[in-house]
């Protein structure tokens, strides 16, 4: 999906004494089918920058046009509709909650949509396969290893088939072994059409083959070198 | 009067509304000033989410004032324990000045406050806020009818003396001896019947020829005789099937069918009466909204449900309210 943000400025706290500007007139491009780093310095803006374009929340002032459409400014009810059919996200510290299994962490976001349990089990079943985690199905997630986590936390993305992956800072609590895992798998999904923006500082990341382009972020600006 | 749990009822609502509408009104005048959906800017952004909320609130407040007008009226019934002369909410709303201005206002209230509920739902149900400047000026002159509203039902409620000697509803609607002051006397059963049962068949004909097949005069007429519908049915309850239910032909009252002694059957009548009259003028007030882009779909689906619901709800009320009369006609005045 294309990505376009023009002039996307991002106030927290916005009038307060704490107020933080974490993003200045950001203008950017992302073609689809292509995937994109994020990289910069902790509190450069890469996470505020990422979650707007998953319209996580909005800018406080500028464009985020997402296929062409300003899907953060929708109303409420229709914006949560786009963002589970469009995005999927994968949190930094993967956001898994610890009691429910490793099958319903994945069909977590199929709740919402009122899906059949039977359909939403065979969705999770066939990720479960791909990422080599079907024999952890009925483990509670705080049970399994930090790469079994990691895929749960691909496959939850996964499961609404989105066209737009973005992860912020995926690999952050990874080891090298698991963290080429990790951009092997994003280099699989960018294979089969998938646009993906990843947050990260990790040369691993940075300059793996599958990424198209590094886009530095400094003080929330663009920064080009 | 104004220590009475029903004085403190109104009053306490009246209040909550006039202040969630005085939160309103400054949105409504940022959004006249500053509302742009083309535009990036924070302002635009910032009022976007502000909007949402007024919206709920106003809708909210509205909902409120809208209901009141049942506390309203069960309220003056109430009063009329304490007020001499009166037996009903007829004597307590005569018993001032206010009374009685004060009811036509909620009425008319009801449906002006409706139809702003109207757009609301239909603004809401496209990606893009397509009326939301035409719901805050909408909401503007609104508020002058509010005011009038609020302040005429305190001026009532603050006017009402348990000494003024008032009148029950047998004098006011009745055909006591002597005619005097009475409203209605006279007016013809046969022909308040005929146009009553005319107007309703005319509601259907015209509710299916808007079903099948669609025109713009169509919409403005059925939604014209509606309203005319909704004045006649009025005075054909009081002058007529409220005799009918308290089975004595000199008692005519619309307010005491709401009373416990006839089932509340009051309430039904009323309730079909006002739903069905509000959906079927929604249908004409909503028909310039099918020039706006984004709610052309959104709209005609509306019009289709209001305007079958309206028949059904005519169908309903036609029965309930004519039940006791067809009785009397075909079991012989047993009561
Ligand atoms: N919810 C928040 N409230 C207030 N300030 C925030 C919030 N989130 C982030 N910030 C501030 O915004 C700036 C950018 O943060 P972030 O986008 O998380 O950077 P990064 O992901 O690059 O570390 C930082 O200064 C941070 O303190
Ligand atoms: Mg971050």
């Amino acid at each position: 999906m294309l990505i376009e943000l023009e002039h996307v400025t991002k106030v927290y706290n916005q009038g307060l004494a704490n107020e933080v500007t974490a993003l200045r007139e950001v203008s950017l491009r992302i073609d689809d089918n292509s995937m994109v780093c994020l990289r910069g310095a902790s509190g450069s803006g890469k996470s505020t920058l990422l979650s707007i374009i998953g319209c996580v929340f909005q800018p406080t002032s500028g464009r985020v046009a997402i296929a062409g459409k300003q899907l953060s400014r929708l109303p409420d009810r229709f914006l949560t509709l786009h963002r589970r059919r469009y995005i999927g996200f994968i949190f930094q510290n993967f956001n898994i909650l610890p009691a429910l299994s490793v099958e319903e962490n994945i069909m977590l976001p199929l709740v919402p949509l009122g899906m059949r349990p039977m359909v939403m089990r065979e969705k999770a079943a066939v990720l479960m396969e791909r990422f080599g985690i079907s024999h952890r199905r009925r483990f509670p997630a705080g049970q399994i290893s930090g790469g079994e986590l990691q895929r749960t936390a691909i496959a939850r993305a996964l499961v609404n088939d989105p066209p737009l992956i973005l992860a912020d800072e995926p690999t952050a609590h990874l080891d090298s072994r698991l963290s080429h895992e990790f951009m092997d798998f994003m280099a699989d999904l960018k294979a089969a059409g998938k646009t993906i923006v990843i947050t990260s500082h990790d040369a691993l990341v940075t300059e793996h083959k599958a990424v198209d382009r590094v886009i530095d972020i400094r003080d929330g600006r663009i920064h080009v070198s | 009067m104004f220590l009475d749990s029903w004085s403190i009822a109104l009053v306490i609502c009246g209040l909550v509304v006039f202040f969630m509408m005085g939160f309103a009104a400054r949105s409504a005048v940022r959004v006249l000033l500053y509302w742009d959906p083309d535009s990036d800017s924070g302002r635009q952004i910032k009022l976007e989410n502000e909007i949402w909320l007024t919206s709920t609130l106003v809708e909210c407040a509205l909902g409120v004032q809208i209901l009141s007008l049942t506390v309203f009226v069960l309220a003056a019934d109430h009063f009329s324990g304490a007020i001499v002369g009166a037996m009903c909410a007829t004597g307590s709303l005569l018993a001032n000045d206010f009374g009685v201005p004060a009811l036509t206002v909620k009425i008319g209230g009801v449906f002006l406050y409706g139809f702003w509920i109207v757009l609301h739902q239909l603004d809401i149900r496209s990606e893009r806020y397509p009326l939301v400047r035409l719901k805050y000026i909408y909401l503007l002159t609104l508020l002058p009818l509010l005011v009038l509203d609020l302040s005429l039902g305190m001026m009532y409620i603050a006017g009402l003396e348990p000494d003024i000697i008032t009148s029950c509803c047998a004098v006011v609607f009745g055909e006591a001896v002597g005619g005097g002051t009475n409203l209605f006397a006279g007016f013809s059963h046969f022909l308040s019947l005929l146009l009553l049962y005319g107007s309703t068949a005319l509601l259907f004909i015209l509710g299916g020829l808007l079903l099948a097949w669609r025109r713009i005069g169509l919409v403005v007429v059925f939604g014209g005789v509606w309203l005319w519908f909704f004045l006649l049915a009025l005075v054909v309850i009081t002058t007529l099937f409220s005799s009918y239910v308290y089975a004595m032909p000199f008692h005519k009252c619309p307010f005491c069918i709401l009373k416990p002694e006839y089932y509340y059957i009051g309430f039904a009548i009323y309730g079909l009466l006002f739903t069905g009259a509000h959906l079927g003028m929604s249908v004409a007030v909503t028909e310039p909204l099918r020039q706006v882009v984004g709610l052309e779909e959104v709209t005609e689906r509306f019009q289709r449900r209001a305007t079958l619901w309206s028949l059904v709800l005519l169908a309903l009320f036609t029965a309930v309210s004519s039940w006791h009369y067809l009785r009397y006609l075909l079991l012989g005045g047993q009561g």
